[in-house]
């Protein structure tokens, strides 16, 4: 491997600083005693951690934006299986067109897929219903998903598949005994990416939700539109707390950098 | 009785014909080779015997039964891989175990049957390792026991030493055949490696452009190739060009520009001709008992032989002498070339192209 010069390090180090500036600045907001929007906070206090608590419609958003993310990361991922398997199996006549349909709502600005949806579900009736989002949220992570199980499928040896067939197994055998199995570590990376991008997701969802099914970002947004109190920050670092310790589990399952940059997967 | 056979198989990708009418048969026990340059539609014959391609053309029978309709889970056969294709996810004995399993032999039984294929290709102790804590030819052990332990009536090896380095290679060689003849399992190689098929083969059969050139012992194949491009394909050959004046029942009259040599009695007719002469076969010798003399332009050291690039009238003739720790020529030396009469073989001229 190829030593790092000083001004690589250097470099790489304030562009993490850079990075993580924000994230010090609202978990450091959010332990404030005030009732205002402070750093560094002039003393450490729970205060807004237990206004969490007295704020029902809060902890509503997040429950909404959980099922939300588990919904739409789970059917993506059902799609992109089979579709990954199928583009990266071998060349037929569509394939690439096939590839570019899904991968297409990455090059579409999301305001403009937001008012897309808008209409869209208008139409169909769905508008503010919960599945309305969650097959919103599909469109917007699929592209995701597929890159992700995509590069586990091209690294798979097709003479894997071709081994289990001569031995006896029926094809959805291979699939589930020898293919699933290889092609896991892109698969659960996809999901969670996934999860991550819908949890996360604002530009879009803010045209198509409903009092009933506003999500934890949509919430936050139009507290901090309304109000400056610090509550936004302790809610913040709760987000920030839990995907931490989701990326922490994956990581002890599956190793991170295998999942996100698919090194090591052999 | 024939084991496998396959008759007129022919298969077409659009306008090229990758495979054409081949047809081979090979008996109970015996090892097979299909030997030829990449492209020259082994690959493409071993995926339609396995059940991976479909023929357009002609048959393949296994023990008497057509193919034609039996998908390829169903055909029983033992396949080793050119990548070994373990699985990656399962231990050495789940991986030799996982066609036990798809028949649905009964635990004690698939024990047992694994831990014999394990002995036989002599992996019992790396049982519960994973395919990546291994080496190459350790992997290349799991995949044929994995293909062995299910008894298939015929084994396909596609390439299986090429991801090895050369001097496991060879170990390995010898220990494929001992393992193919303890296990007594007709076997069906696919190979691009002259030397891995003629240490391993009963039989080899050459391929090139779809076609079957010749189906030999690899001691015949080599002695006696039946055509221009086995002889060079199988070993080194110096080929020369020359004119087939006259044949006679004693001896042939050849002629090469000024030249004139005696041949074995040959079938060909009188024409141009092509002579294969192997290196090994030429002798150095006095000035006056030499077919021809020349000057040696280079010598290369090659550990247990000499090989020598001689200029002569002939044009360059390869000359490989075993190193037994005597004086050699040394580059632009003159030397003196002979050859027993029958070490010359007469074959049909290449077409001009």
């Amino acid at each position: 491997m190829r030593r790092n010069g000083v001004f690589a390090k250097l470099f790489s180090l304030v562009f993490a600083l850079f990075m993580l500036a924000p994230l010090v600045v609202v978990v450091g907001v959010s332990f404030t005693p005030e009732g205002f929007l402070e750093f560094p906070p002039s003393g450490i206090s729970l205060r807004w951690f237990r206004a969490i608590l007295d704020n029902p419609d809060f902890i509503d958003a997040a429950i909404v934006s959980l099922q939300l993310g588990v919904a739409s990361a789970t059917i993506a991922t059902a799609i992109c299986i089979p579709a990954a398997l199928a583009i990266g199996g071998g060349r037929f006549p569509g394939r690439d067109a096939l590839q570019a349909l899904f991968l297409s709502p990455l090059t579409v600005p999301t305001v403009v897929l937001g008012i897309a949806f808008l209409r869209f579900l208008s139409t169909l009736g769905l508008n503010g219903t919960f599945w309305g989002l969650v097959f919103c949220h599909v469109v917007i992570i699929v592209p995701f998903v597929l890159r992700l199980v995509l590069a586990s499928v091209v690294g798979l040896d097709p003479s894997i598949a071709r081994a289990a067939t001569s031995l006896g197994a029926p094809s959805l055998t291979v699939f589930r005994r020898i293919t699933l199995p290889a092609i896991i570590p892109g698969v659960v990376g996809g999901w969670v990416l996934a999860f991550i991008t819908s949890f996360d997701e604002l530009t879009v969802t803010v045209f198509i939700v409903n009092p009933a099914t506003t999500t934890l970002p949509v919430k936050l947004f139009s507290h901090i539109t309304q109000t400056t109190d610090p509550l936004v920050a302790s809610v913040s670092t709760v987000a920030i707390l839990f995907t931490v310790a989701l990326m922490l589990v994956v990581d002890r399952i599956y190793g991170l950098d295998r999942l996100l940059i698919g090194e090591g997967s052999h | 009785m024939a084991i496998l056979e396959l008759r007129d198989l022919t298969k077409r990708f659009g306008a090229t014909t990758a495979v054409d009418h081949f047809t081979l048969s090979v008996e109970k026990g015996e090892f097979v080779s299909l030997l030829g340059p990449s492209g020259c539609g082994k690959t493409t014959t071993l995926q339609m015997i396995a059940g991976f391609e479909t023929p357009s053309g002609g048959s393949i029978l296994l023990n008497g039964r057509d193919l034609r309709s039996v998908p390829a889970r169903q055909r029983g056969l033992g396949i080793v891989f050119q990548t070994y294709a373990l699985f990656p996810h399962m231990t050495v004995e789940e991986n030799v175990g996982f066609g036990l399993e798809m028949r649905k032999v009964p635990g004690d039984e698939r024990r047992r049957r694994i831990a014999a294929a394990l002995d036989l290709v002599h992996l019992s102790h790396l049982s519960g390792r994973y395919p990546r804590q291994m080496s190459g030819g350790q992997r290349q052990r799991v995949a044929l026991a994995r293909a062995l332990v299910i008894e298939p009536e015929l084994l396909l090896l596609d390439e299986p030493l090429s991801n090895l380095d050369a001097k496991l290679r060879e170990e390995m060689q010898l220990e494929l055949r001992r393992i193919q003849q303890e296990a007594g399992v007709t076997t069906l190689l696919v190979t691009h490696d002259q030397s891995e098929a003629m240490a391993l083969s009963d039989r080899i059969a050459v391929m090139q452009g779809g076609r079957l050139i010749q189906e030999a012992s690899p001691f015949e194949a080599y002695d006696r190739p039946t055509n221009a491009f086995v002889s060079t394909f199988l070993g080194k050959s110096n080929a020369i060009d020359a004119h087939l004046e006259e044949t006679r029942d004693d001896g042939a009259v050849l002629r090469c520009g000024d030249i004139r040599l005696a041949g074995p009695p040959s079938p060909a007719r009188p024409g141009p001709v092509l002579i294969s002469l192997r290196p090994e076969r030429i002798e150095l010798c006095d000035a006056a008992a030499a077919h021809v003399s020349g000057r040696v332009g280079e010598r290369i050291f090659l550990g247990d032989q000499w090989l020598f690039k001689v200029e002569t009238s002939l044009g360059e003739l390869l000359v490989v002498r075993p190193n037994s720790g005597r004086r050699e020529p040394e580059p632009g030396e003159t030397v003196h070339l002979s050859w027993r009469t029958e070490h010359l073989r007469i074959l049909a001229a290449e077409p001009a192209a």
